[in-house]
């Protein structure tokens, strides 16, 4: 990478050039479904891509390409492309590099969704997938086929916080011949930036840390464009005729870019889940704070995991950040900065428990999101999760008694209060009623 | 396209269309470190506009292998060879940085072959800091990092980009990373080494473009201004903000001068 402006600034500042005619300093929401050409030519020529600009809001925006732009820099990618959410995101990811009769390797223990498009959504397709643990190189490294197209799994798994020993998978990947594609939403590029460690493509849910203040959905592929992909015959999509410029080469004609112009130009044409540009102007506000909320929901991170592993109605706290997590020494290795806000733990007296713990919070919010300025709890085995079988839950490593608590910005003494208060109310009624 | 010149398989992007060699040509030649990437916004601009691009990627460069050419006479009398093995009798050349030097010299020994010339930021010369080729020799990435740098103006460094989505900083050094090691200390050589600018400019005898940056760290706009000066029949077209990655920073007042200069294609 270049000698370039540090985290902070680029997070304030990154994609934007004032603009010339008002001179404002805020990012413009440009609210518009489409742009006046300049003449005939300049129209043909924005439409086979053959010069940047913008056409029609599905393909592309001013505000969301500041917000695409900024992300790329936090990223250290070539290229992003922000789409409406986290989910689409990956779909646009596999509909680029997959087709029927291919094959991807996925880590184990994701997120709900993520795990069912690949299992129950892509497999009608004709697209299969084989699933190995995210802590078990030797697993992805075996399921590696002559069809497999992409390697995938999210760097901190939700909501068992397993972590994706990066530069191992990403040097499997690499002698395999295959882009590893990772899930970096529970990390944020604060934490670990997965390009600078092998890693070729990143997509995220922006819906979560990188918005920060949960009022607007979205998410982005961020392009690495540091995979050969002309290395053999294994892409089609990016290094055979490309149907929509007049059969160019993708891979010839814009190289490192060669992966985003297929997703611009097929995934956002032919599919179509863009980003309102409203929503990239309130995603870039949080974008701008991210460096400095990431530092307190770490802190507060830390706090919680102390609060938690002494209070005596805590059967069990699981964090990367605790010794005994099997992922410890990754996650140390990986992220010296703390491997995320995300704590996973069970309360004494299972389920009910649990149940009434979640419901006697009242600082906290129980809400099916991760990732907000504000404190989130949720039981996953009835909610996010709730849509894997038992045995996809039981390989998710999802035991019903477990409570996912997102660490918030709040002055911590007044979470530990809560907390406090709700645990004790959840044991006296469930005790109670016995 | 991929054809054999002097014994190596290159590549020569034709801008995504077939190629002509009847028609009216344009040779695009890449600079130091660079590949055919340098034309990404205006190649396929033009070869969809009736020009017959041939944009090649130099030996051990983008996706051509070979070993690299080691001073500008031979870039020149490569991209000689590379417009005959094509057919092409006459060819309207165009060189970024260092694919400059190549046009002059092109221009100035073969000038049958050259119907005009454009020099995008370019100099008589490219003295380059002993530093940057120590580094370019021992540690190739750093160098990158520092041209990336340095060639690139405030939208560069503010990572904004004509192109929706497109980090030009990173483009730009994963375009450079791409070629083969020894490629950059190859090219920073042959630029170093390079004394024959002034000579060739006074000898040039077709029409000249000299699109300049005015912000350029690399080349500066001024040696530019010395080079159009130099040269017995050249236009100088300044285009403002813009830092030496000019062609991808300032993509479309690229295409500009480039169109106010050269003939419609037949
Ligand atoms: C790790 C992870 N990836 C992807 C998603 C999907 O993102 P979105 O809800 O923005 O579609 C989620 C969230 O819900 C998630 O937690």
């Amino acid at each position: 990478m270049a000698g370039d402006y540090k985290f902070d600034t680029l997070g304030l500042h990154a994609g934007q050039s004032p603009d010339e005619r008002f001179g404002s300093r805020a990012v413009p929401i440009h609210q518009t479904t489409s742009y006046v050409f300049e003449d005939s030519e300049h129209a043909a020529a924005l439409f086979n891509m053959e010069i940047g600009g913008h056409i029609y809001s599905r393909l592309s925006n001013p505000t969301v390409a500041v917000l695409e732009q900024r992300l790329a820099a936090l990223e250290g990618g070539v290229a992003a492309v922000a789409v409406a959410s986290g989910m689409s995101a990956l779909f646009l990811t596999v509909l680029a590099l997959c087709s029927a009769g291919d094959h991807i390797v996925s880590s184990s223990q994701m997120y709900g969704a993520n795990i069912n498009l690949f299992e129950h959504t892509l497999s009608r397709y004709g697209v299969e997938t084989t699933f190995a643990k995210p802590n078990d190189p030797d697993g992805f490294a075996a399921a590696i086929r002559p069809n497999t197209k992409m390697i995938f799994g999210e760097v901190i798994g939700n909501p068992g916080l397993d972590i994706v020993d990066v530069p191992k998978i990403a040097a499997i990947a690499e002698q395999a011949g295959v882009p590893l594609v990772l899930d970096a939403t529970f990390n944020t590029p604060w934490l670990f930036k997965p390009l600078d460690h092998g890693a070729n493509i990143v997509i995220h849910s922006l819906t979560k840390w990188i918005g920060g203040h949960g009022v607007a959905m979205g998410g982005a592929i961020i392009d690495g464009g540091n995979f050969d992909w002309g290395q053999n015959d294994r892409f089609p999509t990016l290094t055979s005729p490309h149907y929509a410029f007049q059969q160019v080469n993708l891979w010839e004609e814009f190289g490192p870019l060669a992966f985003t112009m297929r997703v611009r130009s097929e995934g956002m044409y032919n599919v179509g889940p863009c980003l309102s540009p409203t929503n990239a102007f309130h995603l870039l506000q949080g974008l701008e704070t991210l460096g400095l909320r990431m530092e307190r929901h770490m802190s507060n991170t830390q706090k919680m995991l102390a609060f938690l592993s002494a209070h005596e109605q805590i059967g069990w706290v699981r964090h990367p950040s605790l010794d005994d997590h099997p992922d410890h020494d990754v996650a140390k290795r990986l992220m010296p900065k703390g491997a995320g806000s995300i704590i996973a733990c069970g309360v004494k007296g299972g389920r009910e428990v649990g149940r009434a713990f979640i419901e006697s919070v009242e600082l906290a919010s129980h809400l099916a999101n991760v990732g907000d300025a504000k404190t989130l709890v949720i039981h996953p085995g009835s909610t996010t999760h709730s849509h894997l079988t038992p045995q996809a839950m039981q390989n998710a490593g999802l035991t019903d008694d477990m409570i996912r608590i997102s660490v918030g910005l709040e002055d911590f003494d007044d979470l530990a209060a809560d907390f406090d208060r709700a645990l004790k109310i959840a044991g006296k009624s469930v005790g109670g009623s016995k | 396209m991929k054809i054999d010149v002097n014994g190596a398989e290159v590549f020569v992007s034709t801008g995504g269309r077939p190629f002509d060699p009847d028609g009216t040509v344009l040779l695009l030649i890449h600079g130091s470190g660079q590949t055919h990437l340098t034309w990404l916004l205006q190649g396929r601009f033009l070869a969809n506009r009736g020009w017959q691009v041939l944009m090649p990627d130099l030996p051990a460069h983008g996706l051509s292998v070979g070993e690299p050419l080691t001073s500008i006479p031979d870039m020149a009398a490569w991209c000689a060879q590379l417009l005959k093995q094509t057919g092409v009798k006459r060819a309207h050349v165009v060189g970024h940085s260092q694919g400059g030097l190549v046009g002059l010299e092109l221009a100035s020994s073969q000038p049958e072959v050259v119907a005009s010339l454009t020099l995008v930021a370019t100099a008589l010369s490219i003295p380059v800091n002993p530093a940057l080729l120590e580094l370019a020799q021992s540690r190739e990435e750093k160098a990158i990092a520092a041209m990336t740098d340095w060639g690139h103006g405030r939208e560069g460094h503010f990572h904004d980009a004509t192109m929706p989505g497109l980090d030009q900083m990173n483009f730009t050094s994963h375009v450079m990373a791409s070629n083969e090691t020894g490629a950059l200390f190859a090219d920073l050589s042959a630029c170093a080494s390079y004394d024959g600018g002034e000579d060739a400019a006074r000898s040039v005898v077709c029409p000249c473009l000299c699109i300049l940056a005015e912000n350029d760290r690399m080349t500066p706009a001024r040696q530019g201004r010395k080079m159009a000066a130099t040269l017995t029949d050249a236009r100088e077209f300044v285009i403002s903000g813009a830092g030496h990655m000019l062609t991808v920073e300032k993509p479309y007042e690229v295409l500009k001068g480039l169109r106010g200069f050269l003939p419609h294609p037949a």
